[in-house]
This record gives C-alpha cells, structure tokens and sequence, in this order.
C-alpha cells in the first residue's frame, strides 16, 4: 500500500467499480420500472395451494381441469420436488362466516382432479383476503421506510454526511439490484423476500460502516495524506476482513439456499446477491462517493478539539 | 491510553466474570437442551372424562388398534398419553372418545421428549411456529361499525321517546351513514332540556349546536375506542372458548392490530372442521313481538320467510347467556335448554311476567360477507312462542330445527354471543408432512452453514480460530436457549433462516477483532499488548457495525407478521449474543491462554 503505484492502480479501479455500479443501478431501475414485480400472495391476496400428485402427472394435465373449475386461469408451478404443484388464483370464495354458504362455494380440489385417477395429498393452502394484502403492502413500505430513516438519523450521528452519504448510495445501490433481479426473474416477491431485502439493508451497512470507521480513524491519524490515498489504505486495512466476512455470510447463506429447500429459496437468493453487491458498493461507490463530495481531513478536525479539551 | 493500559493489570478477567459467564453458559445449556429431544404428540385425558381403564389396558386396547404408544402417565385422575408417530394423534382421540363418558375432557397436546429431570428443573423446548409444526391459521376481522350503530340506533330510540314526554313538538331525530345523530329542534328551550338529558343519561355523546336550534351528536373518540376495545376483547373471549371445544391445548387466539383477531391450531390438519366452530357468527336475540303494522317496529323474515313485526330493542341480548344445551324433548322435538345470567334472568323475568300468554320471538343473527367484502347481517325468526308462564335464567326454546341444528346451535350459543361480525380475512393451512420438512432442510442448513464456517475459520485463523470457534458454538447454545426461555418466542422458518445468518454474521466480531491483533502485531507490539489494544479498537466499529442491523431487525419485530417476526427475532438476539459471546467469552478464553504471552513475533 506504500507502492504508489499500486494506490494509483486501486484509485482507478475504485473509480471505475462505482461508474459500473452506477451503470447497474441505472440498469436495475430501468428493469423495475419496466417489468415490474410478480407480487405474492402476500400482497395481492388470493389462493395458493400446495399439493402432491402422482410424478407422472403433467401440468397440461393439470390445467385444463383447473381452470374450468374455479372459472379463471389457475396458474399452476412445478415446485421443489417431481409431482409438486404450486396452485395461485384469485380468491372465488367470498371468505364468509357463513360456514353453509362457504361448504357450497368451495371448490374441492379431490373433486376437482378426480378424472386424473391419482391420490391428491394438500400440503399446505393459504387464502389471504384482498384487503389483508394490501394492508401488508403498506406495512411492508413503512418499514422499509421506518428502517430507511433510522439508519440515516443513525449515520448522521455517528458520521460526517459526506462519509454518510457514502454508505447511504451503496445501501441503495444493494437493495435496488437485488430487487431489479426480482423483477427480471419475475420470482414471486413475497413477504419473506421483503424480510431478506430488510436484513440486506443492515448487512450491506455493516461493510460500509467498517470502511467509513477506518476513513474516519486514518482521517484523524493521518490528515496530510490526500483523501485518494486515505481511501485506499482504508480499504486494503479491512480487506481481509471484509472478505473473510462476507465470505462466511456467502457459505452459510450458500447452505441456505441448497439444504433450506423452497420455503427459503428467494429469500435465500435474495440474501446471497445482497450480499455480494453489499461488499462490492462498499468498497467501490461507498468510499468514492465521499471523494467527488469533497471529503477532506479538515471535516473531522473540529471534532478532535471539541472532544478533546 | 496507553498509559492507563500499562497502570491496570492487562489481559486480565476478575474472577465474578468467570462466574458469570460459566454459570450463564451452564443454564443456557440447560434451557437448550430439551429443544435436542424435541416433543412428543399426546392426548391428554382431563380428570373429570370418566376414563375407567388402567394405564395398562388403556395401553393394550390402543395398540390392538395399531397404535404405538411410548408411555401413560397417570396423576391426579389425568392421564396423559404420549404417542410414538404424531399422526396417530388425532387416531387415538376418537378411539378414546369411545371409551370415556364426557368426550369434551379429551385434548390434544404435546409432551416434552426430554429425560424427566430436565423437566423437572422447568425448562421447556422452543416452540415452533405453525409453518415447522403444522396446522390452521385464522386471522379474524372484527367489524366494529355495527356496534355504534346499534349503540345509535338505541340513542335515536331513548330520543325519540323523551322528545315525546317531554311534548317537544315539531322535533325530529336523523340518523345518517356516519353514526352521526341530527336533532332539529324548534328552540332554544328544547334544546337546553335535551342537552341535559344527554348530560345526566349520555356523558359519552358528544354534542355540538348546528344552526337554528339543532343539535348535531355522535360518539366521543375515546368511547369508541372503548367500545371497540371491549367488542375486540369479547370476541378474543369467544374465541378462546370455542376453540376450547376444539380441543387443543397448544391453540393460540391472540389479539393483532386494532381490531384483528389471529388463531393458531398447530395439529389440525382440516379447516373446515376448525372454520365450522370459529367460524359461524350467530347470535341470539329475544324480542317482544308487536302487532303487524306496528310504526315503533322493525320486521323481521321468519324461516318460511313469513314478515313478523318485533320491537325494536331486544328484551335481552345473547351476551347473557351462560350454557346452551341441545337434547331431545317431549314427543322427539328438538329443543335448546338456556341458561341466563343472573342479570339477564332479572331481564327475562320482569319481561315475561307482564307478558304471560303473549308471543315473544326468537331472532338467529348470522354474519356474513359478501362478494365484495362488505360485511351484511342475515337476521331471521327461528321461532315465536307464547310465554306460557313468568320465565326464570332456565328456559328452553323449541323450533332449531333437527336435533343436529339444535346442536349446532346450542354450541354457538354456549360459547356466547358476538355482537360484531367477525370475518376470515385469511387463512392459512401447512400439512404436518410440510412442517416436519421444514424443520428437516432448515436444521440441515444451519449444520452446513455451521460447519463449513467453523471449518474455515479454523483454517484460516490457525492460533485463534479454535476461540472463535467456541464463540460461536457457545453462541448458538445461548441462542437457542434464550429462544426456549423467552416467553412467546417462536421459532418460524424464516426464523431458522436467521440463525444460519447469524452463524455467518456473528464471526464477524471475532474477525474485526482478530484482524486488529493482527495489525497491532505488525506494529511490532508484544502478543499480550495486540491484544489488548485489538479488542479495545474493534469494539466501536462492532458496536456501530450491529447497531445497523439492529435497528433493522426491531423494525421487522415491530411491523411484521408471525413468520416475519420469528426472522427478526432470531436476527436481533443472534446480535445480542454474537456480541456477547464475540466480545466478551473470546476476551475471558484469550486472556487466559495468551494473556501473558510476551513474544513479539506471533503470526496469527
């Protein structure tokens, strides 16, 4: 790090890590914008039913008696296993009280595939009513904004705003591509996934947070050096860290994503890409943003004399 | 700094922080153990069931029946038998309900597997969510809107009828959408004299004058949330005690948000069954019947859909009825046996008592929802009958229709009356074979996770990898026992997706504070100083570093919902305790292997 050359050489690469990253954020908004998201049931309300068939069955088997039965297009998805289906359609049954209305209203799926000639096991089954989705949509946009908030009054406390606001892009850069991939997978965004982008949210700041504590440290240490090369020792100080780090996070929610089978799947993917770009904008975006902002040794030096009198 | 460091003695841990945390260590392992042998399904046999058979017979018969039993414990006139497959649960409560007099003392349950001396010091295994257990999730919707409209309504009644003895001539009373009462009034005068009736009899209207002499009234915020709460609480009430007629001892009905109620029945594979109990809103009404064309009446369908005219206010609400009972009476008829509170038996006794001969009418309400959602009220007759004689808190109806509606009826009625409609809003069901493979691939892939991190981090911090490695071991048996002692916490699959998060992130700790020693040690410092100063610099930077992600998890605590909460609880105590264990157990195991260690040049 004291090969001028090799500083020279990761100022570059830094700089050209966050034109990259800004390129991706443009890109993933684009793709938001574009294609949208395939929300879950959590959100739209609606019927999802889980059920085992018979491995032989197809799903064009599946369909056609489906759909004449609950009068709309029941989308059908292969789940984990062979003979697993995913069942979503809207709701038919007005979820009433009314138990003798709500006995003739529904649709019995063993009658329903009756004609297949094939034992029909329900492994789960979710009814959400619309109003329920909607309230949980508004739930799940409070806390990510409630969340939001509070981590920008909380780095504002604790760091300068240029420093801050370092952390801050590279927190919205983390979760804006990890939902731009949601939406050009069209996987199903549910409430689990809302939880991962949350969890995202604190972890992609842990990184950020460690560098911006050393820039902060070597700014009070070492105020002659230039802000490129206080960058740069920053990041080469933590690197090792960074990398063991996320290299545990990435193992374990690796392991997540094969042994935690369906259930945990996007959230488990949801994580993994969370957690890579977390490490990649902290390092890139995180630390040069505070550079084009202006950031010098002279920021924090009204604050070493007024802690230390 | 540096001075202070050299006065006190370094790397050194009085002998209480010893203590503290072997003895926090040793009870935690205790409360996570009985996790490890997990629970058994049982049915429990209530003292008053009437079981005859000894435990021994009891045993013989359910197993010439297939069933495998792993053992019968009998105290106190209970019996609890605890089952070797949880599928044969629901099995062996129909085969017992044949062998006991009273059914209804039969329950589902579930015991702890662990050896008795576990239990016997009080520690409990974790409870799962119903997404690794299994079962039926209901939450309920409580409309309160018909509640102040009923409490208006009664107002523009009492209104109506001192506007009357008082001669107030030229007044009318309006009642419009919002619960909200317009009073046109001719004067000043009259004015006064119903504000102070509102005063005396109605604190809790609020009134406010509207041009001319008119008065405009309607609840006062805090009533309504009064009213809302105590309908909410009523209904929770309700609940609670039908899904006692269910029969599971581990259900939960819980109050969510203002005005929603949530139900768990882990082990019921069927909601249909579940939805025939919680489901139906009825409530039963007795009023007195008016001649036909009546002006002060509301009409009213019966069955046969034949217009019967009844007063307006009911003589008694079904909120005063205690027990209901369905049996067969004279001549075959189905029938339904009351019994009224003492308050209510007042009530139906003055009313009866002036109204010998004459017919009194009986209104089965039932709340529904319609296509669009919007809550409607059937409410129709199921019977008139003519007091034959001043009725006391016993009575029975006749005219429920066959002996099973009768029951059907008598258990609503038993479980007492609803006076909001409560909605489905939605349901959820996880088959038992789901839940258990949950459990299954989440406890794979926490031990993969664990695993490999332990591994790697063995590897690669050779000298200090094995006390991060008892941080983290010792981080999940503090976990997991807290999970067990916490009231309340749950353990849901996102909830497991936490602790495998947590294995990744709670390294960290001892990875920012490894890497410092590792920096202090390139300075040229002794081992025994790196470490000082290494601990002493991480702990801001892990402080500010947690303190994101805890932020994050409370939010998710606070706004989210059953899985999701179970996700950020996980999340919030794995930092807890990551810091703990990262910080202060990996402190007390260096101090006491390397704390002394002067030389200078360790690789680490």
């Amino acid at each position: 790090m004291k090969n001028i050359n090799l500083t020279g050489h990761l100022t570059l690469w830094r700089y050209g890590c966050s034109a990259i990253s800004i390129l991706l954020m443009i890109m993933s908004l684009t793709i938001i914008g574009v294609k949208g998201f395939n929300w879950g049931l959590d959100f739209t309300g609606g019927v999802v039913t889980e059920i085992q068939l018979d491995k032989k069955i197809t799903s064009s088997e599946l369909q056609p008696l489906l759909n004449a039965a609950y009068q709309q297009d029941v989308t059908v998805i292969s789940a984990s296993e062979p003979g697993r289906w995913v069942l979503r359609y809207a709701d038919i049954i007005s979820t009433d009280m009314n138990t003798a209305d709500a006995e003739q209203s529904h649709v019995d799926i063993q009658q329903v595939l009756a004609p297949l000639h094939t034992e029909v096991q329900v492994l789960n089954s979710s009814i959400v009513g619309p109003q329920i989705g909607q309230e949980l949509a508004e739930q799940g946009g409070v806390a990510l904004l409630v969340a939001m908030l509070c981590i920008l009054g909380y780095l504002s406390y604790r760091f300068e705003w240029r420093l801050a606001s370092g952390a801050l892009f590279a927190l919205l850069h983390d979760v804006v591509f990890v939902l731009a991939f949601f939406a050009l997978t069209q996987m199903e965004f549910n409430l689990t996934i809302l939880a991962a982008v949350l969890a995202i949210l604190g972890y992609s700041l842990n990184d950020s947070i460690i560098i911006a504590d050393r820039i902060r440290e070597l700014l009070i240490a070492k105020p002659k050096l230039s802000i490129q090369e206080i960058n740069n020792q920053a990041i080469v100080a933590t690197f090792s860290r960074t990398m063991v780090t996320s290299g545990t996070t990435l193992m374990t929610v690796g392991a997540l994503w094969i042994m935690g089978g369906g259930p945990l799947e996007g959230f488990s993917i949801a994580m993994f890409i969370g957690i890579l770009t977390g490490t990649f904008s902290s390092i890139s975006v995180g630390t040069s943003l505070p550079e084009f902002l202006g950031l010098t040794p002279e920021h924090y030096k009204a604050q070493i004399i007024s802690d230390a009198p | 700094m540096e001075i202070k460091s050299n006065k006190r003695l370094l790397n050194h841990y009085s002998a209480w922080k010893y203590l503290v945390l072997i003895v926090s260590l040793i009870v935690m392992l205790f409360s996570a153990l009985p996790t490890l042998y997990g629970e058994d399904a049982a049915v429990q046999v209530g003292a008053k069931a009437g079981l005859t058979l000894a435990p021994v017979a009891l045993r013989d018969k359910l197993q010439a029946e297939g069933v495998t039993v792993k053992r019968i414990d009998q105290k106190d006139g209970e019996t609890l038998i605890v089952l070797d497959e949880d599928n044969q649960q629901t099995l062996v409560k129909t085969l017992l309900s044949s062998m006991v007099t009273e059914p209804k003392e039969l329950t589902l349950s579930l015991a702890s597997a662990a050896p008795s001396w576990l239990q016997n010091l009080g520690f409990q295994p974790i409870k799962l969510g119903l997404d690794l257990r299994g079962g039926v999730q209901f939450l309920l919707d409580v409309d309160i809107e018909p509640v102040y409209q009923t409490q208006a309504e009664a107002l523009v009644d009492s209104l109506r009828q001192f506007i009357r003895e008082q001669k107030i001539r030229g007044a009318s009373v309006h009642l419009d959408q919002d619960n909200q009462l317009n009073l046109t009034l001719p004067d000043n005068d009259a004015r006064a004299a119903v504000r102070q009736m509102m005063k005396e009899s109605y604190p809790n209207w609020q009134l406010s004058n509207l041009d001319g002499a008119s008065l405009q009234i309607k609840l006062s915020q805090e009533e309504q949330i009064k009213l809302r709460n105590l309908t909410v609480q009523q209904n929770l009430q309700v609940m609670r005690s039908r899904i006692e007629e269910l029969g599971i001892t581990e259900a939960l009905v819980q109050r969510q948000g203002d005005h929603r109620i949530r139900i768990e029945l882990p082990g019921i594979q069927d909601p249909a069954a579940a939805k025939n109990v919680i489901g139906a809103t009825a409530s039963l009404a007795f009023f007195e019947v008016k001649e036909s064309g009546s002006v002060n009446a509301m009409v009213l369908n019966d069955q046969s859909g034949k217009p019967i005219y009844v007063s307006r206010t009911p003589v008694l609400g079904g909120d005063h009825i205690i027990d209901a009972r369905a049996s067969l009476g004279e001549m075959g008829m189905a029938e339904v046996n009351i019994n009224l509170d003492r308050v209510g038996g007042q009530k139906m006794s003055e009313f009866s008592r002036i109204n010998i001969g004459k017919p009194m009418a009986t209104s089965y309400s039932e709340y529904s929802r319609d296509e669009q959602g919007k809550a409607k009220q059937t409410q129709e007759i199921i019977s008139v009958a003519t007091i034959q004689s001043q009725l006391g808190d016993r009575f029975r109806i006749t005219g429920a229709g066959t002996y099973q509606e009768a029951q059907q009826l008598a258990l609503l009625l038993r479980a007492g009356s609803m006076t909001a409609p409560v909605t489905i809003v939605e349901e959820r069901t996880i088959g038992p074979t789901l839940g258990a493979e949950n459990i299954a691939n989440g406890f794979a892939a926490l031990g993969l996770g664990m695993g490999i991190t332990l591994l790697f981090m063995a590897l690669w911090y050779r000298r200090l990898g094995w006390v991060a490695n008892i941080a983290l071991i010792s981080n999940m048996v503090i976990l997991f026992g807290l999970l067990a002692l916490i009231p309340g916490a749950v353990l849901t699959l996102p909830g497991i997706a936490g602790l495998v998060l947590t294995v990744g992130m709670a390294v960290d700790t001892n990875v920012l504070i490894f890497e410092r020693i590792k920096d202090k040690l390139k300075e040229g410092r002794s081992f025994a100083l790196a470490i000082d100063t290494g601990f002493d610099s991480a702990f801001s930077t892990i402080f500010d570093a947690n303190f994101t992600t805890m932020i994050t998890a409370v939010v998710l605590y606070s706004i989210g919902n059953g899985p999701i909460q179970g996700f950020a609880l996980t999340l919030g105590l794995g930092l807890l305790t990551s810091m703990f264990t990262g910080i202060f157990a990996s402190r007390a195991l260096i101090n006491l292997v390397y704390g002394r260690d002067a030389s200078r040049h360790v690789r680490v």
